[in-house]
């Protein structure tokens, strides 16, 4: 009647051989429980059969797979064609597919009781803590699959065809653990639409776009509106300011959790920049209490010009937005000594794809993967959620909206200059402590001075307690 | 006398206790194991860290901040359901014009109209109040306030307001309950009662406070401690509608919040095990004061 | 003796201040409710572009879209599980608070304590114990576990509501019962349950109500056969994806429908029940 209280590693896995065996056959029984007490992450289960070309894993045909994918903004379509591909292949296998919102409700007992899916698209606002996970020894190692040949590229690995941003992100302890598949550009959307009607061009230095405000203020329209309920979204571009005026180790010092990382110069004049917005009237009335939709909606009504977000917008906003409507995203201009070129932003590497450890089938969960980061399937992808993904040159060839088209443009000429941070996944209790700083910067009522102070005090806390796992970068 | 006494309390008893215990009693001891441990929710593998969490928790500010907002609801939830649905109820039943104690007209209406809350879930209701609390002066709230030439006021996106918002909404959401209830219960106070108060020339309010509330007692005491539980217990309504959540600036965090955080967000399950450990213990307390001291004689009629 | 025949002018005074003072709240109250009511006809533009103005254009395939999100379906899940939960804890909850309010043995204040501190543990913290727990038994996703899960969880307030209720019935009615020859459960069953029907109303509807909008138990432990409210619920998060607000109120409108009617029905019950006089 009590929950299994598991205290040694040995004991639970013996108990996940056990239902393993049930699933999937003597093979996998025998390789999950061969190294006993041992450590084991080198050990994958599934498979068994010969590592050829095609099937370089050695997956077993017979083995069933669990895929449990994220139903939000990206939907579940991709999916269903990524398995298509897995069945063709392995005509045999079957395939369990699984489409929810509630990550978290469904998947942490499955995580506690050593059964969890072979592939798990870990999204949204219930997904499970990754950086823990990593940290628990939870997640496959992906070196095979990053060495592994790409489908659809002639001679090139797997890890060849990605992003460097995504090789980045799917890091820990130096290791590979999670593949993120969707690259989320970020920066401030406008209606390329209405911009050509009144002759307007974002601009490409601050002072540029203070005047660019003020002629859109006048034009009775607020320049900008942010999504005040979720200070994420206004924190891009504070973020986004600063690294592009310090350069990206402005970025490295915040991850790295170094002293005085919040105290940065650039940093400062980012948080003053946004108090200018804010004091100069430039921001929509009321967008501090208004959630992603409710002034994204708004912006679709031309009520404000800007707002800052990603590229999932347009898709999100696909029932809301007018017929003419042209989603574009613009880089944010430059602060006086900027380091970094105007056309280059901050991209995501986002939609983590795990194979749980303690999956039955993690061969399969690697194919499966494979299959994802293959040209046909990339580009599908892109094809159904007008979003790109982190495969190097997939979209090519499809039929690209406003949105879409504008952030493969950004992606290719910011190259290398695009950058990334990672505090918020890697320290979840210091993000939230930083997100309520900017909501009180945004909404003016705190100084650019005591914006510094309060996120190095987080910072400050987060690099004293014990629990947390450091990391750093690059 | 009766025979079989024991057997029938025995008899009685068993089932309920039995699945008590199995799927209330079994989890909630489990818990309070886990909250000697460092386990992170996500694995099976933790560690027995003693009173560690404990320990941090009374140096962390955040909780501490959550704990007093709480304070907060706890006192004015009980306090202003308590009295709108008793002065409703008061108004309903006795509030009426013409020859002795008579309900006001309309009484059908009203006592349908103002369960209406009740019949939505409290995640729809946190999703409307935030729009009528839009702070654009368009916002319902702002616009009818604009015509007492007031406001416009930021609402839930203001640090010093936000807190209260939850409160007013927390209250709306819980009035049409208590009122029903107070309703049945003073419907089966005999009409003599009353009367007989009239008669011997008591105003309307000497009779609410004289004869009334000491009659309704055993149920507002019940009220009061159920409120307070809410008040202490408040998650979905909070998680909904505040900005963050728990914002802003921390002004709308509360301890089940911090809970749901620390163990579902941040991988700290050991520690909001220990949290809800020290909430459930602080409700017992506070109930155990609120049971205390409005104890009265009971009266039975 | 002499009642007041004629309304004096304090009264209707008072009588009018009572009357504004229940139209303002009536107008707070169903505001909110008829808003949902018109937000399900509109587009997700209208519903927060102009969300106080009526829809150019009622959309009421927002219901055929929140039908093919099997609404129906759902709708008849909560029925049975909150149908077979409430009456199980009113049953269950009457007759452990019947034993603990009028029979003195040892360990009986220790047991009334067990049920009542259950009112005051947060419940999502034992969510992954209980997942493991309702697993052992094969219970996951079934109407059974669910009911099983409900009836345990609501025990501790209806225990404590109702021992208050027993405990003021007065002893003279069990007494001459009991002097007829009736046995300990007859006595309950005839003359206590019936006496103690205006609080078991009471907490009836607070059962329904509660049991009825309980999403957070069923989410964990019932993913794969969904209850209305965790339905509602999961939708709502899902907002914030993809926005189909239109669909979502028209959902919300056609999950409103039982809780009316059942509250309808027992208005009714709760107004004849109670002023029947049968306390005298």
């Amino acid at each position: 009647m009590n929950a299994p209280r598991p205290h040694s590693r040995r004991i639970f896995l013996r108990r996940a051989g056990l239902s393993t065996l049930a699933v999937s056959g003597g093979a996998s029984f025998l390789t999950a429980c061969a190294s006993g007490g041992s450590d084991d992450e080198d050990d994958v289960s599934g498979g068994g059969e010969e590592q050829t070309a095609e099937n370089p894993f050695g997956v077993d045909a017979a083995d069933p797979l669990h895929v449990v994918i994220f139903n939000g903004g990206y939907g579940d379509q991709y999916a269903k064609f990524h398995e298509g591909i897995y069945q063709e292949q392995f005509p045999d296998a079957q395939i369990e597919h699984e489409a929810i919102t509630d990550i978290r409700q469904q998947m942490q007992p499955l995580f506690n009781a050593g059964n969890p899916p072979d592939v798990l698209d870990n999204a949204g606002a219930e997904q499970m803590p990754i950086s823990t996970l990593a940290d628990t020894g939870q997640l496959t190692d992906l070196t095979d699959l990053w060495a592994a040949d790409a489908l659809g590229f002639e001679g090139m690995t797997v890890e060849e065809t990605l992003h460097p941003i995504a090789i980045e992100a799917a890091e820990y302890a130096d290791r590979p653990y999670v593949m993120n598949y969707a690259l989320q550009v970020y920066g401030i959307w406008y209606d390329r639409a209405l911009f050509d009607e009144r002759g307007w061009e974002p601009a490409q230095t601050w002072s540029e776009f203070m005047d660019l405000c003020e002629t859109i203020k006048s034009a009775g329209i607020a320049p900008m509106a942010h999504q005040g309920k979720y200070p994420y979204y206004i924190q891009q571009v504070v973020l986004d300011l600063a690294v592009k005026h310090g350069g990206p180790e402005v970025a490295y010092a915040i991850d790295s959790l170094e002293p005085d990382a919040w105290q940065n110069d650039s940093i400062r004049m980012a948080a003053e920049a946004l108090l200018e917005v804010k004091n100069g009237g430039y921001m929509l009335e009321g967008t501090e209490g208004l959630d992603h939709i409710q002034s994204q909606t708004r912006w679709n009504e031309h009520k404000a010009a800007f707002i800052p977000s990603g590229s999932w917008l347009e898709n999100e906003q696909a029932q809301v937005a007018p017929p003419s409507f042209e989603t574009t995203v613009a880089p944010t201009p430059l602060l006086e000594g900027a380091v970094l070129p105007f056309d280059c932003t901050r991209l995501e590497a986002a939609e983590s794809f795990i194979v749980p450890a303690q999956a039955a089938n993690q061969v399969g969960g690697l194919e499966y993967l494979r299959i994802m980061l293959s040209r046909d399937g990339a580009r599908e992808f892109t094809e159904l959620t007008s979003a790109p993904t982190v495969v190097n040159g997939a979209a090519e060839g499809v039929e690209a909206s406003p949105g879409l088209a504008s952030s493969l443009a950004l992606i290719e000429s910011g190259g290398e200059n695009n950058w990334n941070y990672y505090f918020r996944i890697w320290y979840s209790p210091m993000a939230p402590k930083i997100e309520t700083a900017v909501g009180e910067l945004a909404a003016g009522r705190i100084s650019a001075d005591e914006f510094c102070d309060r996120c190095q005090e987080a910072a400050d806390e987060t690099a004293a307690d014990p629990a947390t796992q450091k990391r750093t970068r690059p | 006398m009766q025979y079989g006494k024991y057997r029938f309390i025995v008899g009685f008893l068993i089932v309920p206790l039995a699945l008590y215990g199995t799927f209330v009693i079994s989890p909630f001891v489990q818990t309070i194991y886990y909250s000697f441990t460092d386990w992170t929710g996500v694995s099976p593998e933790f560690e027995y860290v003693g009173f560690a969490n404990y320990e941090f928790l009374l140096e962390d500010d955040l909780f501490r901040e959550a704990f007093f907002n709480n304070i907060v609801l706890l006192v004015g939830l009980p306090v202003f359901t308590v009295l709108l649905a008793l002065l409703f109820a008061f108004l309903l039943n006795v509030g009426g014009t013409g020859a002795g104690v008579r309900g006001i007209a309309g009484n059908g209406f009203y006592k349908l109209a103002f369960f209406m809350p009740q019949v939505l879930s409290v995640p729809v209701i946190a999703v409307i109040w935030t729009v009528i609390f839009s702070p654009e002066s368009e916002g319902l709230a702002n616009s009818f306030l604009g015509w007492l030439g007031l406001g416009p006021y930021d609402w839930l996106a203001s640090p010093s307001m936000a807190l209260y918002c939850v409160l007013w909404v927390l209250v709306w959401g819980s009035v049409g309950f208590y009122l029903v209830l107070f309703n049945a219960a003073m419907s089966s106070v005999p009409r003599d009662i009353f009367e007989a108060a009239f008669i011997d020339g008591a105003g309307r309010l000497s009779t609410f406070v004289r004869v009334t509330m000491p009659l309704l007692w055993d149920t507002i005491q019940t009220s009061w401690v159920y409120l307070a539980i809410l008040a202490l217990d408040a998650y979905a309504l909070v998680f909904v509608m505040t900005i963050g959540p728990g914002g802003p600036d921390n002004s709308t965090q509360v301890m089940a919040l911090r809970i749901a955080q620390e163990g579902f967000q941040n991988g700290k399950a050991g520690y909001a095990s220990a949290m809800g450990v020290v909430l459930f213990l602080v409700t017992l307390v506070i109930a155990a004061l609120l049971l205390r001291a409005t104890r009265r004689e009971r009266i039975e009629y | 003796m002499a009642t007041k025949t004629r309304a004096t002018r304090g009264d209707i005074s008072v009588s009018a201040a009572s009357h504004i003072v229940l139209i303002i709240w009536s107008f707070v109250v169903i505001v909110p409710f008829v808003w949902t009511l018109v937000a399900s006809t509109k587009t997700t533009r209208e519903i927060f572009g102009d969300p106080w103005s009526l829809p150019a254009d009622p959309q009421w395939n927002n219901y055929e879209s929140a039908w093919d999100k099997n609404v129906g379906e759902y709708l008849l899940n909560s029925v049975v599980v909150v149908s077979g939960g409430v009456v199980l804890t009113m049953l269950f909850g009457s007759m452990v608070a019947y034993v603990l309010a009028r029979y003195p043995f040892p360990g009986n204040r220790f047991i009334f304590y067990l049920f009542a501190s259950g009112m005051m543990f947060p419940v999502f913290l034992a969510l992954v114990p209980l997942f493991f727990v309702v697993k052992s038994f094969g219970m996951l996703s079934t109407f059974h576990g669910l009911i099983l899960v409900y009836v345990a969880y609501s025990l501790p307030f209806t225990v404590f509501f109702m021992h208050a209720f027993f405990r003021t019935l007065p002893t003279s009615v069990a007494e001459a019962a009991v002097m007829d020859g009736a046995s300990h459960t007859g006595v309950f069953f005839r003359v206590m349950l019936p006496m103690a029907k205006p609080g078991l109303l009471s907490i009836g509807i607070f059962n329904i109500l509660g049991q009825w909008n309980q999403f957070v138990l069923p989410q964990f432990l019932s993913p794969d056969r969904p209850l209305l409210t965790q339905a509602v619920a999961s939708l709502l998060s899902n907002q914030r994806y993809r926005a189909d607000w239109g669909t979502v109120f028209a959902f919300l409108a056609i999950a409103m429908i039982p809780v009316i009617l059942a509250y309808l029905a027992f208005y009714r019950q709760v107004q004849s029940g109670l002023t029947s006089g049968t306390l005298k």
